[in-house]
């Protein structure tokens, strides 16, 4: 388990346990959703699962929430989703690895990212696969792009944002 | 490293032949329990013959044509050859497939064959399409591999279905008049849908279950049982009898394997919950098994006789393969739906998740009433009792319009999506 983030103590609890939806079989996203689009300034939410929940991290991470993941169980997990302190305004260089996301989320953590690049700087994506529905997106924004296969199930797209005249 | 070529998928297209392809499948579904007392008897009769079509062309073909239009860039990795004479081809399609239908519920041999003719053009221009599209792909995969297969079925089964109409009005084809419509319906089966199918989820149901890409043996083993069983399987039906059987192990071979695949991707994925869209895919799968086992029975003459025929028919068609569509247009028309409104928002305003632009109890509704009403179906039709094949009927096309009213619903997001913001839009565009 890593560290606990610092900070987190200082956020107010808001606690969705779902584990009993899961076990009758009930589908909890739209609970969890509602939630989450009540959450306050300075609020986290608390959620309790019967396994981790990997697909919502795809879906929060999305709309900006950071995590931290406690398993206090084989079949009880306690997450933190809440937004982290304010990023810098841009970033030069970084490497993003989307494997593992579902469709659409690669494309929406990319151009996300892309909107903090600053001129000049380069964003490296790590994927499962060459993003065709990404490209006319990179193209439409004036970005430059090269994309190649390091390995196989890795692509490998470098994306640099064109300096400032 | 290279620049990669910078496609632009288009979005309209595969859209335009989903949402014919739906209006179809209603339709064909609404017609199931009005031909009730028709599909209680012999299924070599002119409506049920109409009804095959619809079902066969203008729901499956037409969907699975739009859909290669949206997963061959994805799958491929490179754009389509030609947009424009994908809308043509939509156009012929759409006419021909009407007139067939219309002329199979009139018993009108003629005008079947002009229409046939137009269906032909259509499929030549989606063959030419795809074939220069494909042409130069660096790397035979698996799915390039099945695909291939499926387009050279696609090809022979309208030229014996072309030829099958013709000779209502001059004889061309040699032998039974019934082993030849059997030849027919197997070539479109386990020469079209099939390596289509086995071949678009190998690719595609990874990235929706987030599990690993499946290898190994079963892809050998599927590749090879499809691209000897399905000419085996047609010559036996042809009349050279020993083939058939060997040809129908080595469907049911890839069948085991596609099932091994399947199975192994569903243990190892990343995504705990299943969303409808993929237990649609899933129970699909499940009929499977049961169809595969159904054609061998057939093939040893273990059974026969038209009610396993026609329960057959709808265990493939409606059980298999429908339920495996309607389950990937739940998965595909959002994500359609998704990128031509969203995405020039995604990253600089708030945009929805695909479940959110679904109706989460329309989608269930509809794979309640589409699974139950397709095993009913299966039963009523085996059974051979108008009366239930009329209850069973009812409940699939209530299914296929719950489908339909979904799908519609998230169309809905086309026309009313948010106005991007002016600086948004402004600081997408390059200097």
């Amino acid at each position: 388990m890593t560290p606990r983030p610092p900070g987190l103590e200082t956020l107010r609890r808001v606690d969705v346990d779902v584990r009993e939806d899961i076990r009758a079989g009930r589908e909890p996203f739209a609970r969890i959703m509602a939630a989450v689009k009540a959450l306050g300034p300075g609020e986290a939410l608390v959620l309790r699962a019967p396994f981790e929940p990997h697909p919502l991290y795809a879906v929060l991470g999305a709309q900006g929430f950071a995590r931290w993941t406690e398993r206090l169980a084989a079949d009880d997990w306690r997450v933190w989703f809440h937004r982290p302190a304010a990023e810098p305004d841009t970033e030069t260089s970084s490497t993003l690895d989307v494997r593992g996301l579902p469709p659409p989320e690669p494309m929406v953590r990319v151009l996300e990212r892309l909107d903090r690049l600053a001129p000049g700087g380069t964003l490296t994506v790590l994927h499962a696969r060459r993003p065709m529905f990404l490209y006319p997106q990179l193209d439409d924004q004036g970005f430059t792009h090269v994309t190649d296969e390091p390995e196989p199930g890795l692509v490998r797209i470098v994306i640099r944002r064109a300096p400032e005249p | 490293m290279t620049p990669a070529a910078s496609v632009r998928p288009s979005v309209a297209l595969p859209l335009a032949y989903v949402c014919t392809a739906v209006v179809t499948f209603v339709l064909a579904a609404a017609a199931v329990p009005w031909l009730s007392t028709e599909l209680a008897g012999h299924y070599y009769q002119p409506h049920i013959l109409a009804l095959a079509h619809t079902v066969t062309l203008g729901w499956i073909t037409v969907t699975i044509m739009g859909a290669s239009f949206q997963l061959i860039p994805i799958m491929l990795e490179r754009a389509l050859w030609s947009e424009r004479l994908a809308w043509w081809q939509l156009a012929f399609m759409v006419t021909g497939v009407t007139g067939m239908v219309g002329h199979f519920f009139l018993g009108a041999w003629s005008g079947l064959v002009w229409s046939a003719a137009l269906v032909a053009l259509g499929v030549g221009l989606h063959l030419l399409n795809v074939a220069r599209t494909v042409r130069g792909v660096g790397r035979w995969t698996f799915t390039a591999r099945m695909i291939a297969l499926a387009l050279a079925g696609l090809g022979l089964t309208t030229l014996v279905g072309f030829a099958l109409g013709l000779d209502k009005l001059v004889h061309v084809l040699p032998g039974d008049l019934f082993a030849n419509l059997h030849a027919h319906v197997h070539l479109a089966l386990l020469g079209w849908v099939l390596p289509m199918m086995l071949g678009v989820a190998a690719r595609v149901y990874p990235m929706f279950l987030l599990s690993a890409e499946p290898a190994g043996w079963p892809g050998r083993v599927q590749l090879w049982g499809v691209a000897l069983g399905t000419p085996a399987t047609v010559a036996g039906l042809c009349g050279v009898r020993g083939l058939l059987v060997a040809g129908a192990f080595g469907i049911v071979a890839a069948v085991v394997s596609h099932l091994v695949w399947l199975g192994a991707m569903v243990r190892t994925r990343r995504r705990p919950a299943l969303d409808t869209g993929l237990r649609l895919v899933l129970t699909g799968a499940a009929a499977l098994p049961v169809a595969a086992a159904l054609g061998l029975a057939l093939a040893l003459d273990l059974t026969s006789g038209p009610r396993v025929a026609l329960a057959y028919a709808a265990l493939v068609l409606g059980g298999w393969v429908s339920l495996t569509i309607a389950g990937m247009l739940l998965k595909i028309v959002p994500f359609l739906v998704w990128y031509r409104a969203y995405a020039p928002l995604a990253g600089r305003a708030p945009v929805p998740t695909l479940p959110e632009l679904s109706s989460a109890s329309g989608e269930r509704l509809s794979w309640v009433l589409l699974t139950t009403g397709m095993a009913a179906l299966v039963v009523a039709l085996w059974i051979g009792e108008a009366v239930w094949i009329r209850v069973a009927g009812s409940v699939v096309a209530a299914g296929a319009i719950t489908l339909g009213a979904t799908l519609a619903s998230v169309l809905r997001h086309l026309v009313r999506r948010p106005a991007p913001a002016a600086d948004a839009v402004a600081a997408r565009r390059p200097a």
